[in-house]
């Protein structure tokens, strides 16, 4: 329990990216009505982003 | 600093009650036992006549769960575009540094002390205080007692990782110590807790778990439910100001440089242009650490009675005349 939780919170800036960050992007693309690139949509360019962000995070132990 | 003070202000509280003393006593360590003891007393008596009643402290509770209510308020109202999200934005900001005032009165017991019918008032204050920063009480109550008990302690001091060189270092520090992969601010609690290893230090610990993971699932779930900028300006962003503002004003300020351990040099007496409401009162953290049970709106007011008391002590109080 105590390492599946330690896991958990390890991935927890991963999980952050795609569950908090890819969505904010999408949202925030379609607020200021901007086309997101390469013919994406706002939810795929979101998690195209808040996704390899947040494994960096995991990595790095830093968001920027 | 005056090498040497004399026995005046030391003892000599009322207006002219005697000139210099005829043999001069060094200040602070170098004070005989019978000049510390009396400053001493003399300090505890001013700090008695500004020691918390909590029978007088409910707009502490008042203002908390007001805030909390609002706050929860604007969640609905932000969704139906009823709230102007920046508006709510600013007033979630305000509500998550000022919480860990009111919060901070929990702590010391101030609101309601044990045993007596406020201490529900003074608990339920605490729980609610900080849950805009993701902090739980039980957890920033034991980090904060730790911290006066070992004030600037490298090892022991929790808030220790606040220490950097200058303010603008400071600012950065309060960001880089909540990333995910350094050892600062919570995570740094979380370390102290686990190496504490008592039966609170567990449900201290526990207690995060769940709060941590309950707001995350929360951000996850509202963000895919569309509402990714609600959460990012009502819960995101004022936390992340709120927690670098708490860390700077009450932690780095007046604690800077972090070199003294003893009881009347481990804070400093600073005067900053922001002012007192906005520092948070934080100029007079001297009072407070000395006297933990006078509430932060009275330290003001202590510090100036206490003043000369601090300086016989070998505080430097040149900053601030009054």
């Amino acid at each position: 329990m105590t390492t599946a939780i330690r896991q958990l919170f390890y991935w927890m800036p991963f999980l952050f990216g795609i569950g908090f960050i890819a969505p904010l992007i999408a949202q925030m693309l379609e607020y200021w009505q901007v086309e997101a690139p390469w013919g994406l949509g706002p939810v795929m360019f979101g998690l195209l982003i808040g996704a390899p962000w947040g494994l960096y995070a995991t990595l790095r132990g830093r968001w920027l | 600093m005056n090498e040497m003070t004399t026995l005046q202000p030391a003892v000599g509280l009322s207006p002219g009650a005697g000139d210099a003393s005829a043999i001069p006593l060094g200040a602070g360590n170098e004070l005989d036992a019978h000049t510390r003891r009396t400053l001493l007393q003399q300090e505890r008596a001013i700090a008695r006549k500004y020691t918390s009643d909590p029978k007088k402290m409910w707009p502490y509770t008042a203002i908390t769960l007001g805030c909390f209510a609002l706050w929860l308020a604007f969640w609905p109202l932000a969704m139906m575009d009823i709230l102007p999200l920046w508006l709510g934005f600013v007033a979630s900001t305000v509500f998550a540094a000022g919480g860990y005032i009111t919060s901070h009165e929990a702590m010391h017991s101030n609101i309601g002390r044990p045993g007596t019918k406020e201490r529900f008032w003074n608990e339920a204050v605490g729980q609610v205080a900080t849950i805009i920063l993701i902090f739980p009480f039980s957890m920033a109550r034991m980090m904060h007692l730790h911290h006066h008990y070992y004030t600037n302690d490298p090892e022991k001091d929790p808030d220790y990782t606040d220490a950097a060189p200058g303010k603008y270092s400071a600012w950065y520090k309060t960001w880089l110590n909540r990333q995910p992969g350094i050892d600062g601010s919570i995570h740094h609690y979380k370390r102290i807790l686990e190496r504490i290893g008592t039966p609170a230090a567990k449900a201290a610990l526990r207690d995060t778990m769940i709060l941590q993971l309950g707001a995350m699932a929360f951000f996850f779930a509202m963000a895919w439910s569309g509402y990714a900028m609600e959460v990012a300006l009502l819960w995101w962003l004022p936390r992340h100001i709120g927690l670098s503002y708490i860390r700077f004003w009450l932690s780095w300020a007046p604690h800077h440089p972090r070199t003294g351990t003893g009881r009347y040099d481990n804070t400093r007496v600073f005067k900053t242009w922001i002012g007192h409401y906005l520092s948070m009162g934080m100029q007079y953290h001297v009072v407070h650490h000395l006297y933990p049970e006078v509430p932060n709106h009275l330290t003001r007011y202590a510090y100036r009675e206490m003043k000369p008391l601090l300086e016989a002590r070998g505080v430097d109080c040149s900053a601030l005349k009054d």
